[in-house]
Formats: structure tokens, C-alpha cells, sequence
């Protein structure tokens, strides 16, 4: 099991966001989180990047007890994150931003080589590598936050609403992105809000519900629960669109 | 109007004031943009530097260059232990201005209690010395601070652009939470970063001690102009600071020349006003 989480929970302050969220990601599976706004999924992905500490429960990768480890060092043992927002350092330039993504020991050392790759794989940040990150448009800059995390060379790749505020062409794109990245080996955790297209790409998916998992399973299955037809696929009944 | 001579000779007088200011504007830019710590206490420092070199050269007869030798890293190091009691309490943008604002103070007092509200001036061989360029002079001390500046100011820009640590610095000004989801350790460069500006105020209280009479009350009279050149350079852009100090340098001694000196801060604080008004963005 490469990521174990086990009746985690977080809390900004006083308000506790996740409470029980349990789930597992095999190595090389696509795991999707799927949910309503507000449900505490990005909160669960920041949280397994090291942004925020969890309350209670366990958060194990490949073995290590990631509660236990500072939170700038959660990337050296290979996850990394694709934000919500992207958060890319706007000011700095694409080339840059990239650069802060092998920050750290191993992959810093393999800069070039993932750089070509990173290169191949969004032509468009090689055009323009010297263009301040903020000024792409949103597809870009969401490219480049994929970029940024996979200079990191990670095992695990989170990636939290990638398809958010971007033209459905341009998804259909970064959905195909995320499948070459799969294919290259490595393991991803997707959270998205749109549920057909997380369902589609996924081995297995979960269902987050106020802070809670409340479901999981193979997409088929979860497609099948007449709960998700009517909460998430606007299907009633298991027929057509209501 | 003023003769061509003078106006020569306005310009360099400026551009040699713009280098010192720079000087004082390159270790507040830093903290301010890349920390987001608004450090008052930058001028007191520079000062108590100052001072510490008169003291170094007057009652111990060791150059100035030794002096300096001495103070730049026991400020680096001051800076590192300021920083820490910053982490310590978890200082903010806002809550820096009256942390340093009451440091400032404590340490004018400081200053006063020792070497007292009389003027000290530190008497050089060097302090008259100066370059001919045709009609033109160019005092030998304040052209060394000028090049000193612009030194510190291109090296600085030079680390921060193409360095790991310089980028990461950057990265964490921005974005603290996702740089350290890359593996910046923006707590431990914090710590390097106050020293580097504290280490700078040392250096400019070096040239100050040779090239102004010193008094505790000096520490206020260059807020206002370093401030506009810290915001017109940009926070934490090094390069920036410097040309901005030369465009304020520049222009104050220009007035003094063709109206009266009284004008100087006014031409510099409407070239700040004009910026923020068509720039809002910088700062």
C-alpha cells in the first residue's frame, strides 16, 4: 500500500473540516475523491502534502508515518501536489516556478532530464519559459502547477480540481495529460468536483461527505448506488437525466 | 538657471547621495519583500554602526576597513538573533512596524546614553579626498559607497535570480505553505535573509561614520527618503532600489540646485505619490 490514511482528522482552530476519512491508494492506481464543496477534500489532499497537520488519526506513505515528518520534507519522500488555485508564484517566471518544483535533493540533480520531459509533455511552457508564471492563461498556469509537481519527480501525484475554471476543451486535454502522466508510473490521488470525469478515469474513488468518508469503491460499483446517481450524476431511478 | 557646471556637479553630488541611500534602502527592501517584515529598526542599526566604527577608529585607532571587518558580521549575526525573537512571537507585516518602531527608539536611546546627543564627526585622512573630472569633483569616500551599493545591490539581485536559495526565497514572499510543499525551508532562510540586512545596515553605517557628522536624532532624518526608495524601487528587488536610489539622489540635488533646497523632499515624495498613484501594484 503506497498511501494509507486511517480515520484522519483536521481542523482549522476550532472547526474541524475532515473527521473521519479513511481511504487507501495502491502504487501505480489513479484514485479519485470525489464530493461536494465545502466536503473537505482539499483539505485532505493539502493535508497528506504536509500543509497542514492532521488532529488525530494516521497518514502512513510507503510504510513512514507522515505525521511525524517536518512539513517542507513530505516532498523528499516523493508526493507532490497540484493545488487547487494552482498557486503558482506569479511574479516569478514559468522556468522558475518549475525550478522551485526540484527544489529538493534527488530532483534537483535530475533538473535537466524531468525538465525535457516536462518540456514534451506542455510544448506551450517551453515557448514560454521566460513569461512570468502569472501572466499565462488559466490553462497554462494549470499546466505549469502540473509541471512544478512533476519536477518533483513524485511517486504519488495530488492533484486537487484540475479541470476547475478551465474551457471543457482544454479539460479534455488535461485529462489526457493526467492518463500519459499515469502511464509513465506514476500514482495519483485526483480530487474533482466534476464526478463523470473522475469516475471515468479512476481504478477506484471515494465519496466525501462533511468531513467524512461515506463511500468507496470501483467507479462501476459507485456508479450503480442510486445515492451518487442522484447526488453527483443527476440520474434518478438509474435512468436518463431527471 | 543654474550653470552647466553646477548642474554637472548636482547630478554627481546626487547620484553619489542616491548610492548611500541605496545602501540604507538594500537590506530594508529584503526584509520587507522577501520576509514581510517592515524593519525600522534598519536606520537605528546603520547608525549604531556608524557609530561603532567612530568608536573603533577614535578610541582604538583601527581603520575603518577593519572596523567594518568586525561589524558586518557581528550584525550578521545581531540579525539572526533579531529574527529569531520575530519568529519567536510570530511578528507580522503590521505588528514589525511597532516592534521595530519601539527597537528604533530603545536603540536611539542607547546610542544617546553613550555617546550622547553632541555631534561626533570622524576625522579621516581620507574624509577630503577627492577625484578631478574636469570642472567636476567627486569625493573619493562617497564614490566608494556608491560603487559599494552598487555591488551589494547587483550580487544580491544576481543571488536571488539564480540561486536555489535566492529562488526559493522568492517563492516563499509569495507563497510560503506551497514553497514548503517543495522542500523550502523558508523558517531557516528567514534566519540568513535578516542577517544579510542587518550585515548591510552595518555596511552603511561604515560609510556614514566617514562621510556624515553623526547624531542619535539622524536615525529619523533618512526614513522618509529611503522609505520612497525602498517602495519605488520595488520590495525585495535590489537592483531596483539602487536605480531608485540614484533617481531620488538625483532629483533632490537637482532641486537644491535649481530652486531651493527646501524643495528636495517634495520632488521625491511626488515621484513616490506619482508612482503608487500609476503603479498601485508594487507594493
Amino acid at each position: 500500500m503506497l498511501l494509507e490514511v486511517r480515520r484522519l482528522a483536521i481542523a482549522y482552530g476550532d472547526a474541524p473540516a475532515v473527521w473521519d476519512a479513511t481511504l487507501e491508494v495502491d502504487a501505480g492506481e489513479v484514485v479519485s475523491v470525489i464530493g461536494p464543496n465545502g466536503a473537505g477534500k482539499s483539505t485532505l489532499v493539502n493535508t497528506i502534502a504536509g500543509l497542514h497537520r492532521a488532529r488525530s488519526g494516521e497518514l502512513r506513505f510507503a510504510g513512514l508515518d507522515l505525521g511525524a515528518v517536518a512539513p517542507h520534507l513530505v516532498c523528499r519522500h516523493g508526493i507532490a501536489l497540484v493545488p487547487e488555485g494552482r498557486r503558482l508564484f506569479a511574479r516569478m517566471s514559468v522556468e522558475e516556478n518549475l525550478d522551485i518544483g526540484c527544489y529538493r535533493g534527488e530532483a534537483r540533480r535530475a533538473r535537466r532530464e524531468t525538465l525535457d520531459r516536462v518540456y514534451h509533455l506542455f510544448p506551450i511552457l517551453s515557448e514560454r519559459r521566460r513569461q512570468a508564471a502569472g501572466s499565462l492563461s488559466g490553462g497554462q498556469q494549470q499546466m505549469a502547477a502540473i509541471g512544478r509537481a512533476l519536477m518533483a519527480r513524485p511517486r504519488l501525484l495530488l492533484l486537487d480540481e484540475p479541470s476547475l475554471g478551465l474551457a471543457p476543451a482544454v479539460v479534455d486535454h488535461m485529462f489526457e495529460i493526467i492518463r500519459a502522466i499515469h502511464a509513465e508510473g506514476v500514482t495519483i490521488l485526483l480530487v474533482e468536483q466534476n464526478v463523470v470525469r473522475a469516475l471515468e478515469i479512476a481504478d477506484r474513488a471515494y465519496v466525501l461527505e462533511e468531513g467524512r468518508v461515506v463511500a468507496g469503491g470501483a467507479p462501476a460499483v459507485l456508479r450503480e448506488q442510486t445515492r451518487i446517481q442522484e447526488a453527483y450524476l443527476g440520474l434518478r431511478d438509474g435512468g436518463g437525466p431527471s | 538657471m543654474p550653470s552647466l557646471t553646477l548642474l554637472g556637479q548636482s547630478v554627481v553630488s546626487g547620484l553619489l547621495a542616491g548610492g548611500l541611500y541605496a545602501l540604507l534602502a538594500l537590506g530594508l527592501s529584503l526584509s520587507w519583500g522577501l520576509l514581510r517584515l517592515v524593519n525600522l529598526s534598519h536606520f537605528a542599526l546603520a547608525l549604531l554602526g556608524a557609530y561603532l566604527t567612530y568608536q573603533l577608529g577614535h578610541a582604538f585607532h583601527l581603520a575603518p576597513w577593519l572596523a567594518a571587518g568586525l561589524i558586518v558580521p557581528a550584525f550578521f549575526a545581531l540579525g539572526v538573533v533579531l529574527h529569531v525573537v520575530f519568529a519567536r512571537f510570530r511578528v507580522t507585516e503590521f505588528t514589525s512596524l511597532l516592534v521595530t518602531f519601539g527597537l528604533a527608539v530603545i536603540l536611539e536611546s542607547l546610542i544617546q546614553w553613550f555617546w550622547t546627543a553632541d555631534y561626533r564627526r570622524y576625522e579621516t585622512p581620507w574624509a577630503s579626498a577627492s577625484i578631478r573630472v574636469g570642472p567636476l569633483f567627486v569625493p573619493t569616500l562617497e564614490l566608494l559607497a556608491c560603487l559599494t551599493a552598487a555591488t551589494l545591490a547587483v550580487a544580491t539581485w544576481a543571488w536571488l535570480r539564480f540561486t536555489y536559495v535566492g529562488k526559493a526565497l522568492r517563492a516563499a514572499a509569495e507563497d510560503p505553505a506551497m514553497a514548503g510543499a517543495f522542500g523550502v525551508n523558508h523558517r531557516a532562510h528567514a534566519f540568513v535573509l535578516s542577517g544579510i540586512s542587518a550585515a548591510y545596515a552595518g555596511v552603511a553605517g561604515a560609510f556614514i561614520a566617514l562621510i556624515s557628522t553623526l547624531a542619535p536624532a539622524q536615525i529619523w532624518a533618512w526614513l522618509g527618503t529611503v522609505f520612497a526608495v525602498v517602495i519605488i524601487g520595488g520590495l525585495g528587488n535590489p537592483v531596483g532600489a539602487l536605480l531608485a536610489g540614484f533617481l531620488i539622489g538625483v532629483s533632490e540635488s537637482v532641486t537644491m540646485a535649481v530652486a531651493a533646497p527646501a524643495w528636495a523632499p517634495l520632488v521625491s515624495f511626488s515621484i513616490l505619490i506619482g508612482l503608487l498613484v500609476l503603479r498601485p501594484e508594487r507594493v
